[in-house]
């Protein structure tokens, strides 16, 4: 999972919520976009350990 | 990736397609198809009641995200335009090593969409770019290149001939400003409505985006494959806006409505005061005047161009 900062963390193995994910890391899911294997995604929806989740910020200040 | 049952994401609550986002008032998922077309659906009823027939838009696109989004959703919606027609203006304000991938992107979008662009130069209408203008003041510049960009466009608008000058504000801007200018107590600029206002003295600015949220609009640009990943504007940083930024994503992450009902609230603030041109009756509003060095609209002696240009060593 690679983060706005671009720090990178591995998934859980089990499915997890990426809302929970993103609690976890603290990112309000109303400022971000969740993208999983390349493909925009609700943020409630779900990963586990081989998916790669990307999180893009969409405010760019100013 | 396996699905466990009874985990297997859900799909578009219209057609089942994979959903790209959830939304909500009413709770909906919806696919990439569908998303698209609710996004032009509510900007098109928004604008329903900014335009008229007739009107030629000039648009403000910068090529950043927003403006990106306004100029796709605009010719998407008025398409086929009818009599509402619409050009791009384009303002470089002189920003070394930001402005020219943004004015790049600007003229590729302009010329595969097929529409007029005007671009305007800080250093043609001011006789200083941006970098220099800000020398030892970066500070300021927020407030500096607003106010330049704002005379900037509308010069760009008169250029065009246009009824109307879109901008690309969405509904997080649009809450952002409405907080700001309550914890400033600025009652006059929450009041002020420059869509309507004094007709005759300058031509009315529309926002059509500000139904759709900034994130809805980042997702908007992905599914259309438009996504403008540029840089940032080296300047970007407003200490009371992005405060605001960020309390209210919380509150709208614990309160669902919240952007909407700040938007709601200042709409009937607007309503209390009369509507359109009840600014004269607020404290420190005034009447529309024309600076005595300028001749532009202003609202005191000087407008705000000339108060800003003098302030600087230029």
């Amino acid at each position: 999972m690679i983060l706005p900062d671009r720090s990178s963390h591995t998934l859980p193995p089990d499915p997890v919520q990426i809302t929970e994910l993103l609690r976890m890391y603290g990112c309000n899911p109303t400022t971000v976009i969740v993208i999983r294997n390349g493909t925009v995604v609700p943020e409630d929806v779900m990963a586990e350990g081989d998916d790669l989740i990307r999180i893009v910020a969409v405010s760019h200040g100013g | 990736m396996v699905q466990q049952p009874g985990e297997q994401d859900e799909g578009c609550s219209i057609c089942t397609k994979p959903a790209v986002a959830r939304l909500t008032s009413p709770d909906r998922l919806l696919c990439a198809d569908h998303f698209r077309m609710d996004c032009e659906e509510r900007v098109k009823s928004a604008i329903m009641t900014m335009i008229t027939p007739g009107d030629r838009i000039a648009v403000g696109l910068s090529g950043g995200k927003d403006s990106t989004a306004l100029l796709l959703i605009l010719t998407e919606i008025l398409d086929p335009p009818g009599d509402v027609s619409l050009t791009a203006i384009t303002i470089d304000e002189g920003i070394d090593g930001y402005r020219e991938e943004t004015r790049a992107a600007a003229t590729n979008l302009t010329r595969q969409l097929g529409i007029d662009q005007i671009e305007i130069s800080f250093s043609e209408l001011y006789g200083h770019d941006l970098d220099a203008m800000l020398a030892g003041r970066e500070n300021e510049a927020c407030t500096v290149c607003g106010v330049l960009r704002r005379r900037a466009l509308l010069e760009g608008a008169r250029r065009a001939g246009a009824t109307k000058i879109a901008t690309g504000h969405n509904l997080d801007d649009e809450s952002q400003s409405v907080l700001m200018n309550v914890l400033r107590g600025d009652l006059p600029r929450l009041v002020m409505d420059t869509a309507s206002g004094y007709p005759d003295c300058f031509i009315p600015r529309i926002k059509p985006l500000s139904p759709l949220s900034e994130k809805e609009i980042v997702i908007y640009l992905m599914v259309r494959g438009a996504f403008p990943d540029l840089p940032e504007c080296p300047y970007a940083h407003t200490a009371l806006r992005g405060e605001v930024r960020e309390m209210i994503a919380e509150l709208e992450l614990h309160h669902p409505g919240t952007k909407m009902n700040l938007i709601a609230a200042r709409d009937g603030v607007r309503e209390l005061f009369g509507g359109d041109c009840a600014t004269d009756a607020l404290p420190g509003s005034g009447s529309v005047t024309w600076c005595r060095r300028c001749g532009e609209v202003c609202s005191g002696d000087i407008c705000s161009v000339c108060r800003v240009l003098s302030g600087l060593d230029t």
